[in-house]
């Protein structure tokens, strides 16, 4: 956690303030803490927390003497102002501070052993470098059950509270749930929802993280590990295109915790995680990770050691006439560049393709200036063209909570009914209709001083006539930037290589299939791959989970997760950031680069690149877009790759026709539906899983109940799934949540995410 | 001269064989240790039969030699092995690697881990040398003498 906010003493409107008789400098208006941290001085704090928005001044820790103001005042809710004399070390301001942490220590059972903070407790450190060492308090401590299931995934230890109100004000004001509250009060405070149950949500777990004492810890971490017993690396979360910069902690060979990092990104997650950020790295240990090789040989099934399986996976793949290589969308750039060159050499007459989608018109708007997700709270009004960043780029939506805290004017314009929609204007468009509802947002982005459009990139390429309006309308303001989010976590970077996505492919003869974490029978139009797949030749899988596709491969080669890796990514706002090795990994599988260089020797054409560093800078040497970037410039915060210049927009002048009868269907995903959700058992319990949703009105018409299972059909195939009456919901379509592992949703899509329509009827 | 050296040679080899010799007949005899001795570790558990380790890893912080392994777990109603919330699933010291220095001891805030007198712990085999929970909570098999304060070794 970040304690002190990042104090820029470079700029030109600093101040000067006497600080305990030294001169020194800070920004005008900047807080005393942040003030004195920023010249060397430390100001004990326990409620102050720069991103939690305005100081409460709740712990009283932070009591300094200010010239002219009588009595002490708290350093973190006092701006500095020139010419302030400021003491932070005088035996009043000491004594002060040692008397608050006294009674900070009244009723805390000082359980420090077992309690899963100890060691990296702030209430710990602080006690050993102020306070006065011991307490003149003999009263007995308040005592509560402990510890209590605040949600499953946190466990609150009442005793060790110190009304802090830190997750209260997270609660309330970063993640504006506002469900967190303190009940009772004085002694008897405790912290509890107000609805009295479980305290979910999509960012619950970063109140673990925020807590200063051991009140709030992590249920799936518990007792897991002390901070002595374990490595931190940092990485980066590879379960959406966010890219949020995180910490993994190993301890005995696995991933045992995943948090914010004590340095956050400030572009990118600012160290806010969304649930599945952090706990999903539990799919690591399920039963579905892929552990031992496989062959399949006629009817035989067997395990085998990875030499075994690679050598196999070069023999089968050699003996086809021609080869397909599929990318799953979160491969990284040094594995996408080693498939394409294992394609362009040892595999024979090969082709590659990725997940994800073609979007020919989305060029010219993606060649406009490219916005971090730290503008996003700069600028005056912030354009949502389609998508559901709540559920697919979660970290996202605090961004934009952020913004509209901060002033901006948010305006939702796309065809889904979200959660964020209370937020500001929303215009919900009927499928097909999104260049229209973008009228009024296209005439505010005009008159405003920095306009930011987050557009959803498979939404866009559903509407290109939509995405060449925005395109116009953002070119005419010099000011204006664009932020994609990408479907895929890793779609910026294989667009980066020149990657094509695979949907091209399909109706081909597939030939030896080499798969790297695909499993394009799961995604759209599954049932045109699946009958591809079984008349193409024999299938090689590189992947780190059992999936369908593994079931039916003739070499199953069990790789990294991303956890256990190194690679880069380039995720939202083109953005490439280093993923490291947090842990190794089962005994018998391997990173993928590393996998598909062993494949190329047994193809017999051995590629040269000894580790993922290597590799990259070859991958950056062919793709211009990544011209320039070295793993040492990218180091632990990433940097941005070169925007992609302005391509030929084709057939932009229409939205996609939607194919088939019936009601057009609009679907989304949820990373608390996907399969890390699923997988880990942390998440499981707060899973959610797949359905469909019709407006009442329209689910009269069409003659079916709430609650029901639904068969919905399209050209490309059937589903069933259960269907929720929503009155929000918009008429005129039929809502679908895909991407839960296991579920049909995905197969209603063609496998270029074409636009179809769907006949819906009761199961 | 010379006569008078040796015979005054003698008289000090002479006079040591009336002593009792200082040698202990090991392993016949065992040598006694003084009671602040610090040998084999023990692990200790409450009369009413919990284990006093929290699983806190103290020790593995405080360890130099770093042979402590700790891999806690949480006490459940049914599964209640510690007095604290937590207990210790596995601990394990790897013996080969203790220097005896007795820091566990003194990190130790539930006095669970002392280091007792046992001193003979060779074994033919590196992994027995791996002590696990089970072998630190059970009683000592050996017992070692002990040296009063001040008296001969002997004694
Ligand atoms: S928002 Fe996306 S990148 Fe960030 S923690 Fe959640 S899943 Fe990971
Ligand atoms: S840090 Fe200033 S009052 Fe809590």
């Amino acid at each position: 956690m970040p304690d002190y906010a990042p104090v820029d003493l470079t700029g030109t409107d600093l101040v000067e303030f006497e600080l305990n008789g030294r001169t020194v400098k800070a920004p005008a208006g900047t807080m005393l803490v942040d003030a004195c941290a920023a010249n060397g001085v430390e100001v004990p704090i326990f409620c102050y927390e720069p991103r939690l928005g305005d100081p409460l001044g709740a712990c009283r820790q932070c009591l300094v003497s200010v010239e002219g103001i009588p009595g002490l005042t708290t350093a973190c809710s006092t701006p500095v102002a020139a010419e302030m004399m400021v003491d932070t070390v005088s035996e009043e301001v000491r004594e002060a501070q040692d008397g608050i942490l006294e009674l900070l220590l009244e009723n805390h059972p000082l359980d420090c052993p077992v309690c899963d903070k100890g060691g990296e407790c702030p209430l710990q450190d602080r006690t050993f470098r102020f306070g006065p060492g011991e307490s003149r308090m003999v009263e007995p401590k308040r005592h509560f059950p402990k510890p209590l299931k605040l949600s499953p995934q946190i466990a609150l230890d009442r005793e060790r509270c110190i009304s802090c109100y830190r997750c209260v004000r997270f609660s309330q004001d970063v993640s504006e749930d506002g469900n967190l509250t303190m009940s009772e009060r004085g002694g008897r405070s405790e912290i509890t929802t107000f609805t009295g149950d479980s305290y979910n949500g999509r960012f619950t777990g970063n109140v673990i993280d925020l807590c200063p004492v051991g009140a709030l810890t992590s249920i799936p971490y518990r007792f897991t590990s002390r901070p002595w017993d374990i490595q931190n690396t940092p990485s980066v979360c590879a379960s959406c295109s966010v890219g949020c910069n995180t910490e993994l902690t190993l301890r005995e060979g696995e991933i045992k915790r995943v948090q914010g990092r004590d340095e956050p990104n400030w572009q990118v997650e600012e160290g806010w995680l969304c649930n599945v950020g952090r706990w999903g790295y539990g799919a690591d240990q399920a039963p579905q990770r892929l552990r031992q090789p496989i062959l399949r040989d006629g009817g035989e099934t067997r395990e085998c050691s990875l030499e075994e399986a690679v050598a196999a996976a070069g023999l089968v793949l050699a003996h086809e006439a021609h080869t397909t290589v599929l990318l799953g969308g979160d491969v990284t750039v040094e594995e996408a560049f080693i498939a394409k060159e294992l394609a362009a050499g040892p595999l024979p007459d090969a082709q590659v393709g990725s997940a994800g989608v073609v979007g020919a018109a989305l060029g010219p708007l993606r060649a406009l200036p490219a916005a971090q997700l730290g503008d996003i709270d700069g600028a005056d009004l912030v354009v949502v063209v389609g998508g559901d960043p709540a559920n697919q780029h979660p970290v996202a939506e605090l961004r934009l909570r952020k913004a509209r805290r901060a002033g901006a004017r948010i305006v939702l314009v796309g065809p889904r009914a979200q959660e964020l929609e209370s937020l500001g204007e929303s215009i919900r468009t009927a499928p097909g209709n999104l260049a229209e509802g973008l009228t009024s947002a296209v005439a505010q982005i005009a008159t405003v001083k920095r306009p930011l459009v987050v557009w959803d990139e498979l939404d866009l390429d559903a509407e290109p006539d939509a995405a060449v309006v925005l395109a116009t309308a953002l070119g005419d303001n010099a000011a204006a930037s664009q932020l994609e989010l990408t479907s895929e976590v890793n779609g910026a970077g294989l667009r980066a290589l020149g990657v094509a996505p695979h949907s091209r492919l399909v109706d081909q003869d597939l030939g030896g299939v080499l798969a790297v974490r695909a499993n394009p029978g799961a995604g759209p139009g599954g049932d045109a791959w699946n009958r591809a797949l079984d008349s193409g030749g024999p299938i090689v899988v590189i992947a780190s989970h059992h999936s369908e596709l593994t079931e039916r491969a003739t070499v199953v080669i069990p790789c990294s997760s991303h956890f256990e890796h190194e690679g880069v990514l380039v995720t939202a706002g083109q953005r490439a950031q280093r993923l490291r090795p947090g842990a190794a990994g089962p005994e018998q599988s391997a990173p993928g680069w590393e996998i598909l260089i062993a494949l190329s020797h047994r193809l017999g054409v051995a590629l040269e690149y000894r580790s993922p560093r290597s590799a990259f800078a070859a991958a950056t040497a062919s793709a211009p877009a990544l011209s320039g970037l070295d793993y040492d410039t990218l180091g632990d915060l990433g940097a941005e790759i070169a925007t992609s210049p302005a391509s030929d927009v084709n057939g932009a002048g229409a939205p996609r026709a939607h194919d088939g009868e019936g009601l057009p269907l609009v679907t989304g995903r949820s990373v608390f539906g996907g399969p890390e959700a699923h997988l880990s058992e942390g998440l499981v319990v707060t899973a959610t899983g797949e359905e469909a949703v019709l407006h009442p009105a329209e689910a009269a018409r069409l003659n079916v109940a709430d609650a029901n299972l639904i068969t919905l059909n399209s050209p490309n195939g059937e589903c069933t799934v259960r269907l929720r009456l929503d009155p929000g919901a918009p008429e005129g379509a039929v809502f679908a949540v895909r991407g839960v592992p296991g579920g049909t949703v995905e197969s209603l899509l063609a496998p270029d995410r074409a636009p179809v329509n769907v006949t819906v009827n009761t199961a | 001269m010379s006569v008078q050296n040796t015979l005054k040679g003698f008289r000090v080899t002479f006079r040591h064989l009336l002593k009792r010799p200082e040698t202990i007949g090991y392993p016949e005899k065992k040598t006694p240790v003084f009671p602040r001795f610090r040998g084999r570790h023990r692990l200790w558990s409450f009369d009413n039969g919990l284990e006093k380790c929290v699983g806190c890893s103290l020790c593995v912080a405080a360890c130099p030699a770093d042979c402590i392994r700790v891999v806690a777990e949480e006490n459940t109603p049914d599964n209640r092995v510690s007095a604290g919330e937590r207990y210790a699933r596995i601990y394990e010291i790897n013996m080969s690697r203790c220097i005896f220095c007795g820091y566990c001891e003194i990190a130790c805030p539930f006095d669970a881990i002392t280091l007792e007198h046992e001193y003979e712990l060779s074994e033919y085999d590196r992994g027995a040398l791996v002590y696990t929970k089970d072998m630190l909570l059970a009683e000592h098999p050996k017992k070692v003498p002990l040296r009063e304060d001040g008296s001969a070794a002997s004694g």
